[in-house]
Parts: structure tokens; sequence; C-alpha cells
């Protein structure tokens, strides 16, 4: 759980002695004329030969300036790659321990510790040295703070864990006179940790117990000068610490920590070769360049395995590890949007963040466009076995699947189930997806466990959704009638109100002049073809039940315009010979109440007005004339009053009175015989006839 | 979940097969293959196969393809030749292996006799010198082939020592290595009879009075590539739900299988093994360059789950000539909506006669197909490929719950070929697993936004090093070129007053936080010098002016201080001319603050 990188406090040496050269020379005279670029376009070249070097321009930063921008630029490493995950504090040690910064998040940032060093500053060149200067205070006070938890510690202390793990590293940077003084340090630090660890356990229980802490101490010296202090390799001083001391001139402390922190935090190390860029001097010219990234090493292992043989390395000057060289792929249009297989995105930080190269990547990066690595294959070719990309002002480094995949080949959806079904409800579903589109919010109103409340907020959405319009009359007719899309968009508002039902009361209606009168549903493979026998009266009983299924999936969350809508097509049914009416007395109450009904007095009228107020005033002032007469009344008396002006079917007419016809008298004697479109045993109304 | 097929190809495998003068082993093995290859191929044809065949060499006749007709070709015409080599089979296995890597699950399935081969090439020869030089790099490949599925189907009848011996020292091979070996064999027919049903694979076959036939012969061998597919080469199937519509939830299959996976613990203690659940939530959707390409453990084709058994509402000749509601389950809780669809598609159908007289639109004869013919798994819709479209079309995915805190998300896969299928790619369990998504939990739709907040991605991350303006002076480059930028600015004054404060302050900055005092002292000095150099030449007075100002702030120990800014010269006594004016304009203390 908590490794050892979680904790790494730096104590810093801010004796006397820190304050001289570290002997290596710095000269700005550098700059003046002689330099290719820059400074020659703004002199003109004009006065660059006026100064002479050796002018007093030449400067050294101190051991202390050494130790502060490199143990910096340590934890800019760490906080780059593990932002939130690994902390780093600083100690800063002379008469008394400074703390720069704690284990809490805000503290552990660049600015904050910059700004605090500031405050810091140089030791003072012209103090007295006495034995209160030392680097114990600083090491007491880091065996202290390790002992402090972070706050993952702490969460993990709430969540009820019985063993927390801590276990820590502490980079000392200080100066020692001999390995004698070297060993009472090693030792001074071994006691302090017991005498912690005494405090840690019960009773006391003053911060956590460590558990092992690994020391590393680098003894700084100015360039050129020799330490009598041994290196020594990593050793076991007691089973709770263990101690290594490099000896560095000051200059080299950065490569130190830079090759120390690969191992601290498993990094690798990628350079992306072969960058073309412009020159700054001539834009028309470009020339390649080569950047260092680090990241986590896993990165390279879960491309290629424990075996990372298979990716090509080199070694830099100067530097004892091996990077993997990726060459540069000049992006064709490839945006940070293409999908890539990819097995882990790490965090990348280049290892020189301010060169000219590094920042004309990390530009071309943080501008949304990707580059994909290459590397050569053992068999020869090229493959691209890495991606860079930013997103969210983050730069990573994505490890793609250089083997081949079983989902190489794709198998067609076409060629699957239900692959070539002509009539998808595409558009409307990508409608739904649109419109169900996630997005990150800052709070909500209850705090998340899942994603399942979501889940169901969706499901509501798609009460009711056939997969194609070859099983659905509305939503093939949708297309055909341009009141229908609105329609059913007021059916399934789950807020429905009066003026919505209104509305569709108002519909419903024309829907059933319409069929009264035998008019056509524009279908679009009839093609306007009458549609024949049964089928005329098919079309609306199908409408019909749709749409009431439709109400009564939305109408989960009813409103009682729902249920009056659902009544009124019930009836309407049932004066189809749909259903039975079974439910009568609802109906009768259900129509007392609907503004349409006592329109339906003579179904041949037309109505003039679509306005739904004058429709809903005239109901009212028919409601009052007309009595108590039920909606089965209204639309049996139309039903009738239209039967009554056509021939009735034959079979009845030579059937005695009273007696049931029989239809189909032959059928089942002859079945191959009697193709007619009318005569499957289903329909037993008669066909109606316009 | 690549697989080479191996056949034993030893004179062993021609012998006949006790007590089947119609068998060989050989030919048992053959029938084996076929019908592995007929199981495959009814799961969809999409495991890759290879075909090898070993003896004293193990020779690749086909080299992995989904072409299965071309193994059925080949596999006729493998031959024996002389010896089973088994050690030589599997070495070469892993080097036919090579190209798949550690991502995909290799599997190995191996029919044989189980003959222990001869001399030195013989199994328990090779254990011999094997045990107790595991680590040497000699038999590195074993630990290659360690991660391979290695499934043994065992012809031989338990009565025959020699194939006893052999099944031993086969489990003694895969315990010694740590293979990943199933040994499939037949069950062992008791000598005598009494309990002759406990092998009886063979409907009838067990009589009290033993023979071979019952135990080893076609039937026998299926029942074990049964086994074997059941074992190995299962589709996961779960239900996938994005709506309330019965039709919006559906069984489907997703390929390769998923793999349980191993989440460290928490804290402390062991590992929690974890599979994905039985049903897999739709829970929102996102663009797909909004999603990027995250890290994941995995991706399987999201495939429709074809129904083998008779299917309820297949009409076809039944639904023509009865009424379709009676081949709907009444009992099934989706039964109104089933039959009103099904009303609704007869409806939609033509009349035979109707058919003829328009058979000209094209609809037609498509529809007009579903009557005459049985409604084949083609034309039967599917929630798939309603989302592969509606998806594609918006170049979205669908955000999928796959169990506790555990996510993916499915989406419309197009390959270089231009050829589509919906695809699954399974996150790493945890909701921070996108660091640009941020939380998944914490995704809402946009009527959760509350008033007066944006929501949008990509959720940003802290401002790393690399986006700010890091002053890093390890190379001596990198300070010479900010320095030489100072002076860049500082030789264009009065226009550049500002960038030459801007950047001063930033280098005075940086170098009180690293100590760097005598970066201050020689920087004044610069300046002096230069402003020396421009006073010869004759330039502005206002930039000569600044320079010294510039110079004298700097070597003020006042100035030590995080809070102090070096601000511009404000009267410039004089010479007021339009470049200082702006300059002063400019020069309220906020515009240097960064």
């Amino acid at each position: 759980m908590f490794e050892r990188n979680h904790k790494t406090i730096f104590v810093l040496d801010h004796t006397r002695y820190f304050s001289i050269s570290s002997e290596q020379y710095i000269s700005l005279d550098f700059l003046k004329g002689k330099f290719p670029s820059g400074a020659a376009e703004g002199a003109g070249g004009a006065g660059g030969s006026a100064l002479r070097s050796g002018d007093g321009t030449m400067f050294s930063k101190s051991l202390w300036t050494c130790a502060v921008e490199s143990s910096i630029e340590y934890c800019r490493i760490v906080w780059d790659l593990f932002p939130g995950h690994k902390h780093v504090r600083f100690i800063v040690s002379d008469t008394a321990a400074h703390i720069v910064n704690t284990w809490s998040a805000s503290t552990q940032n660049m600015s904050h510790v910059q700004n605090a060093m500031v405050m810091v500053g140089v030791p003072p060149r012209s103090s007295v040295q006495s034995s209160d200067y030392s680097v114990i205070h600083g090491l007491r006070a880091a065996i202290e703070a390790m002992a402090e938890p972070t706050d993952e510690q702490l969460k993990a202390m709430a969540d009820g864990c019985q063993q927390i793990s801590n276990k820590g590293r502490v980079i000392c940077i200080t100066s020692a006179r001999d390995n004698t003084s070297m060993k009472s340090l090693e030792d001074i630090f071994n006691t302090v940790m017991i005498q912690q660890n005494a405090l840690a356990a019960p009773p006391a229980k003053k911060g956590l117990v460590i558990d092992h802490c690994h020391l590393v101490i680098l003894n700084i010296v100015p360039l050129g000068i020799e330490s009598l202090v041994t290196n020594r390799n990593l050793l076991d001083i007691s089973p709770l610490l263990a101690v290594e001391i490099h000896t560095v001139a000051a200059p080299e402390i950065s490569s130190k920590l830079t090759h120390l922190i690969m191992r601290h935090y498993d990094l690798a190390s990628t350079t992306v070769t072969n960058i073309p860029m412009k020159e700054e001097q001539n834009a028309n010219s470009s020339a390649n360049y080569d950047v260092e990234i680090l990241h986590a090493r896993s990165a390279h292992t879960v491309v290629c395995g424990k075996d990372v043989s298979v990716l090509p390395t080199s070694i830099k000057e100067g530097a004892a590890y091996e990077t993997v060289t990726l060459k540069w792929c000049t992006p064709r249009g490839c945006g940070a949007s293409d999908l890539q297989p990819c097995l882990g995105q790490y965090p990348v930080t280049p290892v020189d963040v301010t060169s000219r190269p590094s920042s004309c990547l990390i530009n071309f990066l943080l501008n949304g466009r990707s580059v994909l690595l290459e590397m050569p294959r053992k068999s020869g070719g090229k493959t691209t076995s890495h991606m860079l990309s930013a997103r969210g002002g983050e730069i990573f480094i994505h490890s793609l699947q250089i083997t081949r995949s079983c989902l190489d080949e794709t198998p067609s959806i076409v060629d699957g189930p239900g692959g070539r079904v002509q009539e998808y409800r595409f558009s409307e579903f990508a409608q739904h997806v649109k419109l169900s589109r996630l997005m990150p919010l800052k709070t909500k109103s209850v705090p998340p466990d899942s994603l399942r409340p979501e889940h169901e907020r969706l499901c509501r959405r798609l009460r009711y959704f056939p997969l194609t319009t070859g099983t659905s009359i509305l939503y093939h007719l949708q297309r055909q009638m341009t009141w229908l899309p609105h329609f059913l968009h007021l059916i399934v508002k789950e807020d429905m109100e009066k003026p919505d039902e209104v509305r569709c009361q108002q519909h419903i209606y024309e829907l059933y002049t319409s069929a009264s009168r035998g008019d056509m549903l524009p279908f679009a493979h009839t093609n306007g073809a009458r549609l024949k026998g049964n089928k005329i009266k098919d079309q609306y009983r199908l409408f019909y039940r749709e749409l009431e299924m439709l109400i009564l999936m939305t109408g989960q969350t009813q409103t009682p315009h729902h249920k009056n809508l659902l009544e009124s097509l019930q009836s309407l049914r049932t004066a189809y010979g749909d259903i039975t009416p079974k439910t009568e007395p609802a109906h009768l109450r259900s129509y007392t109440e609907s503004p349409l009904s006592p329109e339906r007095l003579e179904p041949n009228t037309v109505i003039s007005s679509s306005n739904s107020v004058s429709l809903l005033k005239a109901s009212k002032r028919r409601m009052s004339g007309s009595g108590q007469r039920s909606l089965l009344d209204i639309i049996s008396s139309a039903e009738r009053s239209q039967s009554s002006k056509r021939l009735d079917f034959s079979g009845r007419l030579c059937t005695p009175l009273g007696q049931v016809a029989k239809l189909y008298p032959d059928f089942g004697n002859k079945e191959k015989d009697s193709p007619t479109p009318g005569s499957t045993p289903v329909s037993k109304e008669e066909p109606l006839r316009s | 979940m690549p697989t080479i097929i191996a056949v034993d190809a030893s004179l062993s495998m021609m012998r006949p097969v006790p007590g089947r003068s119609d068998h060989t082993y050989h030919s048992l093995a053959l029938k084996g293959v076929g019908n592995l290859l007929d199981n495959l191929a009814a799961a969809g044809k999409l495991e890759h196969l290879a075909l090898v065949a070993f003896t004293t060499v193990t020779e690749l006749k086909v080299d992995f393809t989904r072409d299965y007709d071309q193994i059925r070709q080949a596999v006729k015409k493998i031959e024996a030749v002389d010896k089973a080599c088994l050690i030589t089979m599997l070495k070469t296995a892993v080097n036919i292996m090579q190209a798949w890597g550690a991502q995909n699950v290799l599997q190995l399935v191996v029919f044989t006799d189980c003959g222990l081969g001869f001399g030195s090439t013989s199994i328990s020869a090779f254990l011999e010198t094997y045990i107790g030089r595991e680590s040497e790099p000699e038999y590195a490949w074993l630990k290659t082939l360690a991660t391979y599925k290695i499934n043994f189907i065992c012809l031989g009848v338990h009565s025959d020592a020699y194939f006893t011996n052999g099944l031993a020292l086969y489990q003694q091979l895969l315990d010694a290595a740590q293979l990943k070996g199933q040994l499939f064999m037949t069950k062992p027919v008791k000598a005598e009879g009494g309990d002759g049903g406990a092998g009886g694979q063979n409907a009838g076959g067990a009589t009290s009075h033993v023979s071979h036939k019952s135990e080893l012969g076609r039937t026998a061998v299926f029942e074990l590539v049964e086994r074997l597919c059941e074992s190995s080469y299962k589709l996961t199937e779960v239900k996938l739900k994005c709506g309330s519509y019965f039709r919006l939830e559906s069984s489907v299959m997703l390929w390769p299988p998923v793999l349980p996976y191993e989440q460290p613990a928490v804290y402390d203690g062991d590992p929690i093994i974890r599979t994905i659940d039985q049903r897999i939530d739709v829970c929102g959707y996102l663009a797909l360059s909004d999603i990027g390409s995250p890290a994941s453990l995995s991706r399987h084709w999201v495939l429709p789950k074809v129904e083998r058994t008779a299917s309820r509402r297949s009409s076809g000749m039944a639904a023509a000539s009865k009424p379709a509601k009676l081949t709907l389950d009444v009992t099934n809780p989706n039964y109104e909506f089933e039959k009103l669809e099904q009303d609704v598609r007869d409806f939609y159908l033509k009349d035979p006669k109707d058919a003829e007289e328009s058979g000209d639109d094209a609809d037609v004869t498509v529809v007009s197909k579903h009557s005459t013919l049985p409604l084949s798994e083609q034309q039967k819709e599917t929630l798939c490929v309603l989302l592969h479209g509606a998806l594609k079309m918006e170049n979205m995915a669908a955000l999928v719950l796959l169990g506790e805190k555990w996510y993916g998300f499915i989406y419309a896969f197009t390959d270089a070929k231009k050829k589509s299928n919906l695809m699954l790619n399974v996150l790493p369990p945890g909701t921070n697993v996108i660091p640009w998504l941020g939380d998944i939990e914490m995704l809402g739709f946009a009527e959760d936004i509350s008033p007066g907040e944006t929501a949008s991605f990509p959720v940003r991350a802290e401002r790393r090093s690399y986006s700010q303006s890091s002053v890093v002076w390890i190379r001596q480059a990198s300070l010479q070129s900010d320095v030489q930028k100072v002076l860049r600015h500082a030789k264009k004054m009065p226009d550049k007053t500002q960038h030459f404060y801007k950047e001063l302050n930033r280098i005075r900055r940086a170098a009180l936080a690293l100590g760097f005092v005598e970066l201050l002292e020689a920087l004044a000095m610069l300046l002096e010098k230069e402003c020396a150099q421009l006073t010869l030449n004759g330039a502005n007075t206002e930039c000569t002016l600044q320079l010294q100002h510039a110079a004298t702030e700097l070597r003020k120990t006042s100035n030590r201080d995080i809070k102090s800014t070096i601000v511009p010269l404000q009267k410039v006594g004089g010479t007021v001319d339009a470049g200082a004016a702006t300059a002063a304009t400019a020069a309220t203390p906020a515009a240097y603050l960064y």
C-alpha cells in the first residue's frame, strides 16, 4: 500500500560552509556578441567587442544554491509524474531545524517550496561557526516528520486499517569532514529513530511507527576538492535503517539526483529522436532535435514484458542509465481523439524542462496534437510502440500494443445477427445518445456511490422504444405525419400539463374523424396504394393500440392528464371493437370531463376551429345539454349512422335475425383454395367500407 | 485466444483402438480436430487457429488463420512418420506463438495417445536433465510456455498400461515445469460390472462385460472436445441494458472472454479476484474525442447472442399458416409488447398477391421474404446493431457499469478495412482511472449542472512544471539564455520596458529562491556595462536611465524579499517622449506581478 517513496524528506545543511563557492564559474560575457543567435539580432553586432571576458562578470553558484536547485528539480519530477500520490518535504538545518513544508497537499508544490526558500536564503558567510550549527537538528526533525501521517495514511486509519506501513526516505545534503563524522551521523540517526519509535508505541502513541528508513547522504564538496569521506553503497545499519553515502562535487548533484530518482521511483527514460524543428534564425530550414523525457518504467515494460531488449536503447553522454530511443512520427491528421489500443498511460516530464527542443515538443502536445513514436522491429520494418498526447494540460505517454491482437480482423456487424435489418431507428437513438451526454459535475446533490442512478434515469427516457420502424406504427408514421412528432413528444412528457392534454385530445379526435372517414394512413411502403380489406381498419386499430402502450409506459409517473388521455383512447378502442368495454364506469367518468366527447355526436361534422380553447368551451356548453351519454353511446351511434348508409354484410343478410352469422362456412374444407385476403380466421369483424 | 492445434503423428497413433476395427487413434484424433473446428465455427469463427503435426520434428502445417477449411484440408493430409517428441513440439509452439506477445490468452490443444517418446528425446529423459536446472537459460522457453493454457486430448483406454503410464508422466511434466495444463481423458470404465453406469459416455454402451468400445470412440472423443470448449472457449455472456423497454435489454456475448481481474487490496491483505457483473448497465454517453486513448485492461467484441434453440418468435411458414400470436409465450412479461410488434410486423407484410403486383418495390421483396422464409438470425433486429449505428453516427461511446466502482465503454470500432463492430474497452477498476475525465462518479447530465456553473471536458489537472514558466538553471545554457532575454529587452527600451522588468523580476525571484545572490550582483554589473555601452552609441536616454535604475534596485538588500518587485523608474526627467509615457502609464506595480 504505502511504498517507500510515498514519503521523501530532504534535509538541507544550512551551515556556513554551504555559503562557499562551488568553484564552477559562469561567465555572462560569453553572451556578448559572440553568441550566435538572439543577442546579435538585438545589438546589431555594434558593441560586441567593447567588453572583454574576465571583466568581473564571472561568478559562481554557492554550495547552497547547488543543493537547493537540484533538490527542487528532484521534486519537480516527482510532482509532475505522481501528482498527489508521492510527497516530498524539505527541512533546512542550521542552529535549529526549519520546516519548509508539511505533508498537506497545499504545501506539496513547487511555488510553495520556492517561496519558502526565498525566506531561508543563503547561509550567512560572516556568522561565527559554532557547534550550534549542525545538520543533526534537521535529521531529528526529519525523523519526526516521518512519524507524522500523510493524508492518505490518515484516511487508512479512518478506514480502520490496523497495520499502516510507514517507510520513507531521507536525502540529506551535507558535508562531513571524514568517515568518522559520517559514522556518528548514522549512529545518531539510528538512535533517534529508535527513540521516536518508542514514543510511537503504546501507551504514548505519538505518531506512526517508522517501519524502515532509507537514508541517502550526499556529501558535497566544491569542484576540484578531494573528500576524506568514502562512497558507500546501500548498507543495513540496523533493521530499521539502511544508509548509502555519495560524495559529489557541487555542480554534479543534479546529475546524481537524476540517477537516484530513477531508482527511487522506478522511472525510465525515453528519448524522442528526430523531432523536426524550425531554426530560430532561419525559418525555412529545419533541423532534427532529440528530447529526453522521464516516466514510470511500466510505460516500457507493459509493452514488451520484462524483456525490454526489444526496445532500442542508447546511453546519453555523461549518464549512467539507458534511455529508450523512439523516433518521432510526423502526425498525419492524427488527433488526440483517435482511439488507440492503449495498455497504459503515464504522466511524463522532460528531463530538461527549459530547453528549446523540450518546450517546442511540449507546446506542440499541449496544443492538442498527439505524436506517435515508432521503434524498429527486429524482423525489419517499424512499429508504433508509444504515443504522446496531452489532455487537461497534462502530458501522457501511452503504451500501445505492438504484438498481434486477436481482435485484428473485425467481424463486420453487418454479417452478424440483425445486421441486415433495414429499418433501425438509428437517428432517433442517436438523438437520445446526444441528449444523454455526460458532463463532469463539480457537485452532486447526493454524494455519489455509483452511476446507477444515472443509468436508471437513462432507462426512464426509453420506456417504449421499438428498435425498428418495421415494428412500430407510430414511429413509422412520424416521418410522414407532420403533427405526430410533436404529439409524441407531448405524450412522453413526464410533467404533462392541461394545455398539452387538450392538444393531445384534439389530435386523438382528429385521428378518430379520419378513421371514421376511412382515410389511409400515409405509410411509406404502400406508396399510396390502397390497403386491402381489413387492413384499412387494422391500421387505426394498431395505431390506437400502440399509442395506448406508449401512454401506459410513460404513465408510470402518471399525471391525471395521462390518465385522461389513456381513458379516451381506451374508449376509442372499445368503439372500434378492439377491446371489450369491461371498465364502463371509468369511461363514463372520464368522458364527463373530456373536452372532446360531445363533438362525437355528429362525427361527420367537421370542426372548423382547431383552437383548443374554443373546443374546450364548446365542450362545456354541449356537456350541459347532452345529458349523461357515455362515449360508447356517442361512438356507437356514430357507427350506426355510418353503417346504416351502406349495405350490410352479405353473410348477415342471409342469416335469420337473432342467429349468429357464420363466417366462411366453407373454411377448412378447401383451405388451399381460399386465398381471399380477408379470409384469415383472425378477423371476425366485418370490413369497414367507406 | 490464438490456439495451436497439435496432432501427434507418431506411428503409435496408427494402432487400431482396442476393440474397434473401424478406428485408429489417428482417425479419432482427426475426428476430434474436426469436431473442435465445428464447435469454434459455431461460436462465430473468432478464434485464430494454427495447425502443427509433431513427430521427431514439429511441422507447422497451417499458420494462424480464421479460415477453418484450410485446417480441415491440412489435417486430412497428416501422415504418421516416426516417434512422438512432445518437448520439441512445445518448444516450437513457443516460437510460433511469439508474434502474439503477452497480451493475448494463448492456448495449445494437443491430440495425442500420450506416447512417452524414446531415448534422449523422451519425456523422462527431459525431466531427468531438467529437474534441478530450472533456472538455466536453456530452459527459459518453459517460463513463456507456462503462461499458455495447454490442453491435452488424451486418446487411450485405461486398461492400457502404456497409456496410463503416459498420463502419469505427462502430469509429472506439467507439475515439474509449472505449466497450466489439463489432461482430458475418458473416464475409466470399471473392470468389473456392477457400476457400469459410471463410465458410460456412450448411451447403452456400458454393459457388465467391459468392452473397449464403450470407453473410446467417436462419441467419447467428441465429449472430450465438448469439455475442452466448455472450459477454455466459452464466451462471456452478459446482459446489456440501455433502456426500460424490453428490447433495450439484451443478452450479448463478449469475445475474447473477460478474464478475472486481480485487484490489489486497498491497504493490506490478499488481492481480490474480480469478475464483471452479469448485467452491464449503460450510464450515459461520452464523445470519443473526450475519452481519448485511456489505458484499458482488455478489449472485447460485443456480439448479439444467437439463439441456438428454436426461437419462440420464429415465424416463417408457421406464422404464415397460423396466427402469429400462437408462437408467443403468453406468460412472458413482455408478451403484450411482443404481440404488438408481431401484429405490426404482420400488418406491414403484403399479401403474396400484392407482392406480385408491385414486385419492383425493393422494400417489398425484403418484407415478403419474411413471410416465406424462416426469420433467420440476420433478419431479426438486435440491440447491438442499433447501438452500434447510433454511436457510430455520433462518434460517441456508451459508458457502462461493469461492477462496483468498475467501468468500461462501448463504441463502434472501425478497422483499416472499414469493417466495423461494437467494442467494449474494460477500464481498470476505480473511479479515477481516466485523469482527464475526472471522477467517473461525478459525471452527470446537462440538467444536473447547477446554475452559473459550466461543465466541459477535459477536467484540467493542476499546472505541471512544463506548463508554467519554470526556471531551472542546472545547465548553464538555460541561465545564459534567461539573462540574454533580459538584455534583449533592455536594448529595445523604452518599447520593451514592461517586458524587461517582467523578465528581470522573474530572474530575481528565482535567484532569491536559490539563494543565488551572486547572480543578482553579476546581473547588476552587466546592466551597468550595457548602459555604458548604449550611452556611447547614443541610445535613448530613457533606456539608459531604466538600466541604471534596475541595476541599483538589484543591489538593494531591501529588495531581497519575496513580496518586493522592481518597478520601472516612474519619472524620466525632461525627456518625456511617447515611449516613456507608455512606460509610465503601464508602471503600476500590479502589471509586473506574475
